[in-house]
């Protein structure tokens, strides 16, 4: 029994010292006019080789390239339910100066489809990047031509055209395709059926077993390059890209009028040091000016979408409202 | 005759010093990496992807394949001298690897793991060379339909796994059924049996369950008579290598095996766990000593070795040729090609040969460079059987936390770990057999998730299970697997009669 109790108490002896280190070190930090100063704290909210994960490398290999952060900024991961263990996490280094992550689309529906109860709101925005916008492919050989053909052939049959993505039921791939078929006036969005696949669903499009593969153009670029693919349209509001990409219609060309952005931005954890925002706002605007981003941008196909931190708050909140209306009309949201 | 000189000049380009330096401190690295549980060929890569930054794309791609197939040969280590496999490719070198350790054959079992791997490896290799493209199309015919019936077939392994003992292996697969259904459930969105714990939405990895049953379940296990010595040490080594008769048992299982593995490996989403999984069980349908599988029978652990080895090789041909991850290593090398500058996908042949055939030159000369090493190392690890337990357990049972850590970084996973290692515990105490179990966790989630994608195709019509050729001749070999065994029994049992 005595056992037990001294353990207990060297615990949470423990627990209260690290406590106290942890408090000493913000206080050290605060107003430091040093700002950088030791080891940043890079993080990914996805795995090593997925998007967010070659978002903040090239950040952080173009800030060094460019001499713009001189401290060293390692990545880690910390992957979970799409984005939302990492947000857990970060309440918990309320206040750290020390951590910036990348956050995409997710971030929004995550919350909004009842993944977590955090949001937006929980994270301090520094600036959003880059955008990269959906597409939507069929194969080669498919009878679909334009993306008006798949919209006239599910108003005739809803059934008729089977959409496939990676991201589950109600998250960004499901939510993209379904915004263009409620702009080109499907009503019953919630009879659409939408496939769910793993890791990729290229192979399934390319086998003919999905009609449609809604999907990022990163995703895909390759087999629409080689001719294996078809992109019938992107979401952008402009062409993007060069050579074939460039040749790829917006939904708006085609009458269907809307847009989708899956952006990418970084963030500090909740109640960032006033001192440490500015000092990334002021280092991302610069670091969106030089050639070394230009360079990564393009071989990555990121379409430049930077925004200084106050009017990216204010997009965030607005597509907030997008994504709500979407996954309300499929009864997702009740 | 293009390929031949392609593939001459990738050899040009791998036989550079560098290259070789590259491709032999990838395998040694990815052989210590997979030797440790938890840690596959995957996070080996992710570790080495800043270091990659560095070099140019070929060093980079020829690395991060060393560390790959080295991974394929250190997984297996741990499988067969301490129960404790090093990724799901590994699991099925417990099933006779271990066996044989424990009646002190580990010479053999390790020798036979390296040879086995590196036919494995070579024998894809050539298929790569020659049928890449061929393969890659017809890989595409898979549909849901036709996953579903493979994870059926691969699940169907369980029928022979539990002879003897049908009800509880039968209990034990229900019971991995349902561990497989936690987390988001993709086609409806919705979250199931996570109990509020976000870190339970993604799943629970099955690598998890793995380390907590074998490696925790063996510790536990041994955890009675720890301090009284009971336990078994080796003390004299011999030669690792094989006998003549141990060989001629081994070659065909292996030689069956590699096209197979070949083949799953290059099915994306399938890989190299189901690949040596599948193997396994054929080589127990088809042996004439399957009474022996379990029991430390050599033809066991090189049937599954080959396999995994050949399916690490063909998981690379969707990345190469279509820009489609094969697995979750090929996963991070595609991230790791763009990071580079570099568009996987069908124009890679033509834009950057050099490249392509680099890599697939290395792989011939890192299998040859991974079994070379492989043998003599194996003389060092097998000396691990001469700890006393009471140094050895404490050692894995750190190895295996470590492990679990490194799968997602979340400390959720050390409670999985515990739970499931008492479970396994619980589990041989009441001789329910843990592997049907563990398999039913490895394809519970993708059998059930093909289902419902096929189910949704077809507007809820289940003859897509039967439409294709594909799908029927999958069925037949599952209704083959469940019924063989109790066909077998049933024979024995009449002879036994007659007798």
């Amino acid at each position: 029994m005595f056992k037990r109790t001294l353990s207990l108490l060297l615990i949470l002896m423990a627990v209260f010292t690290m406590g106290l280190a942890a408090e000493g070190q913000t206080d050290g930090a605060g107003g430091n006019p040093q700002y950088p100063k030791g080891v940043l704290d890079f993080v990914a909210p996805g795995g090593a080789g997925g998007g967010w994960d070659l978002t903040i490398r090239t950040t952080a290999k173009v800030l060094k390239d460019t001499g713009l952060v001189k401290v060293p900024m390692p990545v880690r991961n910390n992957p979970g339910a799409g984005g939302s263990v990492n947000l857990a996490s970060l309440q918990e280094k309320e206040g750290s100066d020390k951590i910036v992550c990348v956050y995409s689309s997710p971030l929004i529906l995550t919350k909004l489809n009842g993944t977590t109860d955090l949001g937006y709101e929980d994270v301090t925005p520094l600036a959003r990047l880059i955008a990269d916008y959906a597409v939507f492919v069929v194969a080669a050989g498919s009878e679909y031509k334009t993306m008006n053909d798949v919209m006239d052939a599910l108003k005739s049959d809803i059934k008729s055209v089977k959409i496939g993505g990676i991201s589950s039921v109600g998250s960004m791939d499901h939510i993209q395709f379904l915004m263009m078929a409620k702009a080109a006036g499907i009503k019953d969005l919630n009879q659409i059926d939408y496939v769910s696949f793993d890791d990729s669903a290229t192979a399934q499009v390319l086998g003919g077993h999905i009609d449609v593969y809604s999907t990022g153009l990163s995703e895909v670029l390759g087999l629409i390059e080689s001719g294996d693919l078809r992109a019938l349209a992107q979401t952008a509001d402009h062409r993007v890209g060069e050579g074939v990409v460039a040749d790829i219609p917006t939904c708006v060309e085609q009458g269907i009028n809307a847009t989708f952005v899956n952006w990418r931005g970084l963030f500090g954890a909740p109640g960032m040091p006033e001192y440490a925002v500015t000092y990334w706002r002021e280092t991302l605007a610069k670091l969106v000016e030089t050639p070394e981003w230009e360079q990564a941008r393009i071989t990555n196909g990121w379409d430049d979408a930077y925004q200084d931190a106050p009017e990216f708050a204010e997009f965030l909140a607005q597509v907030n409202q997008e994504y709500t209306e979407i996954l309300t009309d499929i009864g997702m949201i009740k | 005759m293009d390929t031949l000189a392609f593939l001459l000049d990738g050899f040009m380009v791998a036989l550079t010093p560098m290259n070789l330096m590259w491709v032999s401190i990838g395998g040694l690295l990815g052989t210590i990496i997979g030797m440790l549980p938890g840690l596959g060929p995957a996070t080996g890569v992710a570790v080495l992807l800043p270091l990659t930054f560095s070099m140019g794309p070929t060093a980079a791609l020829i690395t991060m394949g060393g560390v790959y197939y080295g991974a394929m040969y250190g997984g297996s280590r741990a499988s067969i001298l301490i129960n404790t496999p090093g990724d799901g490719a590994a699991v099925a070198a417990t099933f006779d690897g271990y066996p044989m350790t424990k009646q002190g054959r580990a010479e053999s079992a390790l020798a036979i793991s390296a040879i086995a791997s590196f036919i494995g490896g070579i024998f894809a290799t050539f298929c790569m060379v020659a049928i890449a493209i061929p393969v890659a199309r017809f890989a595409l015919r898979f549909g849901p339909a036709e996953y579903f019936m493979l994870f059926l077939f691969a699940l169907s392994a369980t029928a022979s796994m539990t002879e003897g003992n049908r009800l509880r292996g039968f209990i034990a697969t229900i019971l991995g059924l349902m561990i497989a259904t936690i987390g988001i459930d993709g086609q409806s969105g919705v979250s199931r049996f996570t109990m509020g714990i976000l870190e339970l939405q993604s799943g629970i990895d099955f690598l998890i369950v793995i380390i907590a049953v074998y490696a925790l379940g063996e510790v536990f296990k041994s955890f009675k008579n720890i301090d009284s010595g009971q336990a078994t040490v080796q003390k004299s080594f011999g030669k690792i290598w094989i006998s003549r008769e141990e060989w001629k048992r081994s070659v065909w299982p292996i030689l069956r095996s590699a096209p197979l593995g070949f083949f799953v490996g290059a099915l994306p989403g399938a890989g190299g766990t189901m690949a040596s999984l599948m193997s396994y069980n054929n080589e127990k349908q088809l042996s004439k000593h399957s009474e022996e599988f379990g029991d430390g029978a050599i033809e066991g652990l090189a049937a599954p070795e080959s396999a995994n080895n050949a399916a690490s090789v063909g998981a690379m041909i969707p990345m190469l040729t279509l820009g489609i991850p094969g697995s979750g290593t090929t996963a991070v090398m595609m991230g790791a090609l763009l990071l580079l500058g570099l568009q996987p996908g069908p124009m890679l042949f033509q834009q950057q040969p050099l490249i392509v055939w680099g890599l697939i030159a290395s792989m011939f000369i890192g299998n040859i460079i991974l079994a070379v090493m492989n043998i003599p190392l194996a003389g060092l690890l097998v000396r691990v059987l001469s700890v006393p337990p009471k140094i050895l357990y404490p050692i894995v049972l750190g190895l295996s936390f470590v492990g679990a850590y490194a799968i997602s970084y979340s400390v959720m996973d050390f409670f999985l770990l515990i739970g499931f290692g008492l479970l396994g515990y619980f589990m041989s105490r009441s001789k329910f057999p843990s592997t049907p179990m563990i398999l039913a966790v490895i394809v519970g989630n993708n059998m059930e998730q093909s289902f419902r994608r096929a189910y949704k195709i077809s507007d809820g019509s289940l003859g897509i299970f039967f439409a294709s050729p594909i799908c029927l001749i999958l069925f037949s070999l599952t209704v083959i697997s469940i019924l063989y065994p109790l066909v077998k029994a049933g024979i024995a049992k009449r002879k036994t009669a007659e007798a």
